[in-house]
């Protein structure tokens, strides 16, 4: 026996030890990057990796825009795509602007007399559109507008899908050119709203693929399917009276009962997002 | 030092191929992954000095957008990496079929870890849908071929790769 485990230890060349150690380093590595808290050494690696990697992203972004500009170049000679995006831009602004008037007069109405709050201003901030969606994380997109264009942390981030403006998410990472938004389904996600029929307010929070909820609103409000759902003006972040979505299920068998659990279909889907608009200037909320 | 820039060139085309790919298909809703047919050919490629060092990196480019978890990719890229270099010994990857296949099955296989990975380490669900990554798995696997020749063909005989 003795003899053939010499023969084994002599036919460990230097290359398969290499191929044995050098994949387990990596593993071994990748698992520590995993198992660190990602305020601490991670954020410090993520800091580095930043240098090398966001010249090559906005390399890769500025090459598949450049592409998307030949190929828009090519349609502009028929004269019809850009002039089309403009003006459906222009309409949503539009569109954006008028509901946002009729929703901040009906807001400024009863707070005024109600809460004796002072009247929301006017939103001010920039269109943007969705640069980059990680396949594997779909409640986390990137926007081409960043700290240049006045963007901060904690930023609203609003949509328009069917004609209506709603909530998108909130920026949770900026950089000079790009911004990262969380999605209102992302289980980090939470904000405070309103429901439109009795005013109730609770925390919206996101569930990742499963429904978004509402917490801590009383057992006995009175909440029906289809109510909508506004953000409030006790969120810290977000302007009042965003329209998040519609009241999908209401469960009473949760949190021992002493509390409904209300899902919230979302207005704006996550697969969905495009063009978002962040909101820069959140005055009313103040 | 001059397979070092081809390297360095390929990784940086591996990226733009990844970003343009990914933002075409999410319309779709499709997880295509090409950045993973990238580290396979790297891996079918290079020598394993080389090989595993460009999948870790691959991965870690994505880990990059993540925020909820660091490394996860840059490990399921190194676990496909191991794959890759255990099949080299058995298949031809000079062959369209073997890279047709084996980019599917890692494409697949990198989302199910990465979805095990999120569940064990945040408790969070992190499934893109099995159609989703299907159908990504299929259209990464499609590009292989083109990938495998752009890499065999910018890297030609060059150091860093293996002796065939």
């Amino acid at each position: 026996m003795l003899p053939r485990k010499k023969n084994f230890k002599k036919n460990i060349t230097p290359s398969l030890r290499r191929r044995f150690w050098l994949p387990l380093g990596f593993l071994l590595l990748s698992f520590l990057l995993m198992i660190l808290p990602l305020e601490g050494v991670v954020s410090s690696v993520k800091a580095v990796l930043a240098y090398v990697f966001i010249p090559q992203v906005r390399l890769a972004h500025g090459t598949a825009k450049y592409a998307e500009n030949v190929h828009q170049t090519v349609r502009e000679l028929l004269d019809t795509h850009r002039e089309n995006r403009v003006l459906k831009q222009e309409i949503e602004m539009t569109k954006l602007l008028a509901s946002q008037a009729e929703s901040i007069l009906d807001e400024n109405g009863r707070l005024t007399e109600i809460l004796r709050l002072n009247p929301a201003k006017r939103w001010k901030g920039v269109w943007a559109k969705v640069a980059y969606r990680e396949p594997t994380q779909w409640n986390t997109v990137i926007i081409d507008k960043g700290s240049r264009e006045g963007i901060r942390e904690r930023s609203a981030v609003i949509s328009m899908e069917a004609g209506k403006e709603g909530l998108a998410g909130v920026v949770v990472e900026v950089t000079e050119n790009t911004s990262k938004v969380l999605l209102v389904r992302d289980e980090d996600f939470s904000a405070a709203v309103y429901l439109e029929r009795g005013q109730e307010e609770g925390l919206l929070v996101g569930n990742g693929p499963r429904p978004v909820r509402i917490k801590y609103i009383p057992l006995l409000t009175q909440v029906e399917k289809g109510d909508k759902v506004f953000t409030a003006s006790t969120s810290s972040i977000f302007p009042a009276g965003i329209l998040v979505g519609e009241v999908s299920e209401v469960r009473e068998d949760e949190s021992f009962q002493t509390a409904l659990t209300i899902h919230v279909e979302p207005l704006v889907h996550s697969a969905s997002v495009k063009e978002v608009f962040v909101i820069l200037e959140n005055e009313g909320a103040s | 030092m001059w397979s070092f820039a081809k390297l360095v060139f390929l990784f940086i085309l591996a990226t733009i191929f990844h970003w343009a790919f990914a933002s075409i298909f999410s319309y779709w809703g499709l997880s295509v992954n090409m950045l993973l047919a990238f580290a396979a050919a790297f891996c079918a490629i290079l020598k394993p000095a080389f090989g595993y060092p460009a999948a870790f990196i691959c991965g870690l480019f994505l880990d990059f957008f993540g925020t909820k978890l660091f490394g996860n990719n840059a490990f399921s890229f190194t676990v496909c990496a191991c794959i890759v270099y255990g099949l080299s010994e058995r298949f031809d990857f000079d062959a369209f079929f073997p890279q047709i296949v084996t980019v599917f099955g890692l494409v697949l296989l990198a989302g199910v870890l990465n979805s095990l990975l999120f569940l064990w380490f945040t408790s969070a669900v992190q499934w893109p849908g099995f159609w989703s990554l299907f159908g990504g798995a299929w259209i990464s696997a499609l590009f292989a071929p083109a990938v495998f020749w752009v890499v065999r063909r910018t890297l030609g005989k060059a150091s860093v790769c293996r002796q065939v």
